[in-house]
Parts: structure tokens; sequence; C-alpha cells
């Protein structure tokens, strides 16, 4: 068709320009002044019998990505969200900016949305399903009411068992579980007995995270640590298992030391470190890239709380379910969403150490249980991302601690 | 009174107007090369642009000067604000009319957003943005692309991050 090939010279041509950033001032001047410029580029654009959609001024840009945004909520369709922010860096800068973290709208749209906060008004329905040949776990966000459907992918993890500890290597890419692959999120490892998990983020979690070298796991001091280290061991959880009173006969009690948030995340007005981006592999840009841009999301702009190493960090243990005298069973409300007894269903609530003993707090933060053969659900809200309620749940998996 | 465009498929005007009886005031507008345009003054009010100027009293008897806005595209416009003052109920054809309305080449959508814009015709505006945003649906990023004449300005790194992003998004 002739038109496409006269595009085809156009872009040619405008390519060349685009980069010299004239177009974009020339467009830019026509926002600013109707009268003046916008003759002048429409002019132009006539003069060559077709238009750049380049030319299209910003603003006018985002009215049609807005309703891309709010048109596709959900996933499969969402998609097109990413999509769009993977055009050219005019398109993503406002895909990026209409795009509000999952905390604020419940939506989980890029990958970086795995390591943000859940939603705080609500709770992100997700399920896992458990492959035994592979020993391969992999995440889903459910895409309809239904406990479990097709879903839309998350992430994936892999067992990977060692003499003295277990792996679970997490990746944004099913097809490729490597740890030097650029889709690596992170890992579970657990110790020898199957008691004790570290999880571990690829990337740091917030400016001056402590790192981790492969064998032992030195604390460096918040001022020591060069921000030029790549993809590393970023601590970021801590997880224990022990049986209660009653022994196996009983719930186990869990115990998640949550080091990335702090304490006061749960608190009225409270704030958790909310990653923006990925960074790059380049090593060279990896200092010059800022954590915490305050375009990103309707929220707040200021410096959100980073947990110095002496102030408190969030724990969650898990809820205590009652004894059912009738049923002969421990019980807990898990809302519908699980169906079948088992010991590694759990409630994790936020612990309040400084309230009455025994108190707990409502919200349940975290849930996981089993709905069928391999099939789990687990649905997470803020201040925990996916990634750190995928990793807690894995733990909740291999422990062997009241196992019969 | 009516225009005829460059390839004459278009046909402004009061032609379709139901009600001729009624006295209309008409308003005259001039595209950037020159033509003229005889429009009610309500059908012109839709663009809240001339509506201004209408209400501050900066209209004299020649009529209004539209430089940014050629002559296929305001003929299009107006026929839109008149179809939309001529029947404003009548939903069901309202809305076939508006579908075949934007059923044009998409540098023509181009055009018009540009124009809606200037005029601000909210309504119109509301239209083509949603007929844009729904070319994009269901698209990958390199049809985007295409579709728009959009050149890929990522540096490598940039791209391999992207790239990344939308495999995870498509699995």
């Amino acid at each position: 068709m002739s038109f496409r090939s006269l595009i085809q010279d156009m872009r040619d041509e405008f390519g060349s320009i685009s980069r010299h950033g004239l177009r974009a001032s020339r467009s830019h001047r026509a926002v600013a002044a109707p009268g003046v410029g916008a003759s002048a580029a429409a002019g132009l654009v006539d003069a060559l019998e077709g238009t750049c959609w380049a030319q299209l001024p910003p603003e006018l840009l985002r009215e049609v990505l807005v309703r891309v945004e709010v048109d596709d909520t959900l996933w499969p369709s969402r998609r097109d969200v990413v999509a769009c922010a993977g055009v050219c860096r005019a398109w993503r800068g406002i895909m990026k900016e209409v795009v509000r973290v999952p905390e604020a709208s419940g939506k989980l749209t890029f990958p970086i949305s795995l390591k943000q906060p859940g939603p705080k008004e609500s709770t992100l329905k997700c399920f896992i399903r458990r492959n035994r040949t592979t020993q391969t776990y992999y995440l889903y966000i459910g895409i309809t009411e239904a406990l479990a459907d097709d879903g839309k992918f998350l992430l994936a993890a892999r067992k990977c068992r060692k003499p003295t500890y277990t792996d679970y290597l997490i990746s944004l890419d099913m097809g490729d579980m490597s740890k030097g692959s650029s889709t690596y999120i992170g890992k579970l490892r657990s110790n020898f007995l199957g008691t004790k998990f570290t999880v571990y983020d690829a990337h740091p979690p917030y400016d001056g995270a402590v790192v981790s070298k492969s064998r032992s796991a030195r604390m460096v001091g918040l001022n020591q640590v060069s921000p030029r280290i790549p993809a590393g061991n970023y601590p970021v959880s801590q997880i224990s298992f022990e049986l209660n009173v009653l022994g196996s006969r009983g719930p186990r009690r869990m115990n998640c030391v949550m080091s990335s948030i702090p304490a006061s995340a749960v608190e009225e007005g409270g704030k958790a470190p909310t990653q923006t981006e990925f960074p790059l592999n380049n090593i060279d840009s990896f200092p010059s890239i800022p954590f915490f841009r305050s375009k990103s999301a309707h929220m707040d702009s200021t410096a959100p709380q980073i947990p110095a190493q002496n102030e408190e960090k969030l724990v969650l243990k898990n809820k205590s379910p009652r004894w059912h005298e009738q049923l002969q069973c421990w019980c807990l409300n898990f809302r519908g969403r699980v169906t079948v007894a088992s010991v590694k269903n759990f409630q994790l609530v936020a612990s309040d150490e400084t309230g009455p003993a025994g108190q707990e707090q409502d919200k349940v933060i975290l849930q996981f249980g089993k709905i069928g053969k391999d099939l789990f659900t687990m649905d997470y809200r803020y201040p925990i991302s996916a990634f750190q309620a995928f990793a807690i749940c894995l733990s909740s998996f291999d422990t062997k601690i009241a196992c019969e | 009174m009516a225009a005829t465009t460059a390839d004459g498929s278009k046909v402004v005007g009061g032609g379709e107007k139901s009600n001729v009886d009624e006295e209309s005031k008409m308003i005259t507008l001039f595209s950037s090369d020159g033509e003229r345009f005889e429009v009610t003054q309500e059908a012109a009010a839709m663009s809240q642009t001339i509506h201004h100027m209408m209400e501050d009293g900066c209209v004299d008897d020649e009529g209004v000067h539209l430089p940014n806005v050629g002559s296929s595209i305001l003929a299009m416009v107006i026929e839109y604000c008149n179809r939309h003052v001529a029947s404003p109920d009548e939903k069901e054809d309202i809305r076939s009319f508006d579908a075949g309305f934007v059923n044009v080449e998409h540098h023509t959508l181009f055009d018009i957003i540009r124009a809606a814009n200037y005029l601000d015709v909210k309504e119109l505006m509301d239209l083509c943005c949603q007929t844009v945003a729904d070319s994009i649906k269901s698209k990958s990023v390199e049809e985007i692309r295409e579709l728009f004449g959009i050149v890929n300005d990522f540096t490598p790194e940039e791209e391999a991050e992207i790239r990344k992003e939308n495999q995870w998004a498509f699995e």
C-alpha cells in the first residue's frame, strides 16, 4: 500500500530528527502557544501528507493512554498497559505515571509490582500450582472469582536441594530458572533441618541495604555498603517454625521477621519501602538509579520510611487456630478460600509485641491453604509484596515441623 | 449552506436538520486555508473555544478565523457538531453515526483529535481518544509502533528490560 510505504519513508526521516529532539521541542512549543506554534507544526504535517503520531502533544497522548489503563484492569487484557509502556520513551513516561502502585490501585501491572507492597484496602487473590516431578512451584493471580482458574502467571520457584541446605530459586520466567538470568528475582534458603528460612532479594530492597555474601551472612553497616554491588543476596525476611506446646499434635508456630519492613508500616499512616524499578543490568548505571522516584504512584512523595539498624522490624506470626470440639480439629476462618485441611495452611498477622499478651491484630496479611492436589491459594496484602508472600508460602511447603 | 471537502465524500451543513423553520442564528467559520463555513451558533457552541469567544463578544460580523484547522478536518468537525445538536436524544442513531464517523484513516483520526483539542469539543475528544485507545488493545509493542509510526528510542539496556517485561506480561 502506498500509504504504508509513505509512512515508512516518513518514519525513517522522523526517526533521525526525533533523536535530536527537534521534533519534541517544536511540538512542545505548539502546546504552549496554540495560535503560533501549532500552525507551523500543522503546516509541516500537511506538507508531508500524513502524520507521525510522535507529534501528538503529551496531554493528548495521556488522554489515550489513561483510557487504555482504565479499560484493561484485569489480566490478561492488562498486558496492553505493559505493551504501551514499551513503545517509546514518551509513552513509557506517561504510562508509568498513570499506573499506580498495587498499594493504591489493588492491581498488578509491571513485573516490579511483584516487589511492591500489596493493597491496603483489599487482598490480592492468587494461587500456587505445585509440580512434584520437576520440584517447581508456579504462582498465579486469579482472573475470575474462582479459587483457581487459568490465572495470570506471576512467579516460578524451583527447589534445589543441597547437602546442608535447600534453595528455592524464584524467577519471573518459568522457562529460565537459573540464578544468573536477568529474570532471577530472589530465593528462599532453608537450613538443614528445615526449621529456619531466609528470604533473599536479588536486588536491594532500599538504599543502604545490608548485603550478604554467598557463604556467610556478613552484616555490613549502612555506611559501608557499596552501591556498585550488582544483583546479589539481600536478606529481607527470616522465617522460623516451631512446635507449639502440644508438640506435633498441634499446629506449628510460624515467626517471620520482615527485616526490610518497619513495624510502623502497619500503624496508622505507616509506609513500607517500595521499589520503583528493577536496576538495569549495566553495573555503571546502578548507583545512579533512584529507588524512590517521587512521581511514581499517586502517593505521598516524601521519602518512605527505611528501617534503620535499630528500628523495630515488622514481625508476622501465624494466627492461632481454635480447637473445634465437635469437629475434633483445629480451625481458622479462611473465608472460603481454603477447602482442604492441611498442616501447611496458615494465616499471618502482624504481631503486636507491645499489646497485652496474646492479643493479635485482626488484619490477615498473608493467608495460604490447600484447595486441591498440588493446588493452593495465596492471599496477600500490604505491607508485603507478592515476592515475599510467595517465598513465605514456599517455606510452609518445605518445613518438616509437625508434619506426620 | 454546505461546503464540500476535497474528496467530495463528506457534505457539511444543515441538510439533515429537521426543524428548518426555527430561527437559528448562524456564525461563519474560516479554516486555515481560507474556506468559509456557515454553522448554526448552537452547533458552533459545542466548541468551547468558539463558545467562549461568542460569550465574550469576540466574534465580529466577519466570523471566526481558525488558523489551526484545515478545511477538510473542519468540515468533519462541523458535521459531527451538527449531527449531535440535531437529535441529541436518539442514542442509537448517534452511536451508529459516531462509529461511522471514526471509521477513517488513522492519520485522519490524528488530525481530528488535534482539531477537537484546539476547538475544545469534549465529546469529540472523548470519542476519538477512545477510538485510538481501542486500536491499541491486543497489540504487541511492535504492532503499536507500526500502527503509529513511532520510532523505538530506548537504549539497548532499556530495550532488554522492556523485552523482559513484555515476555512476562504476555506469558
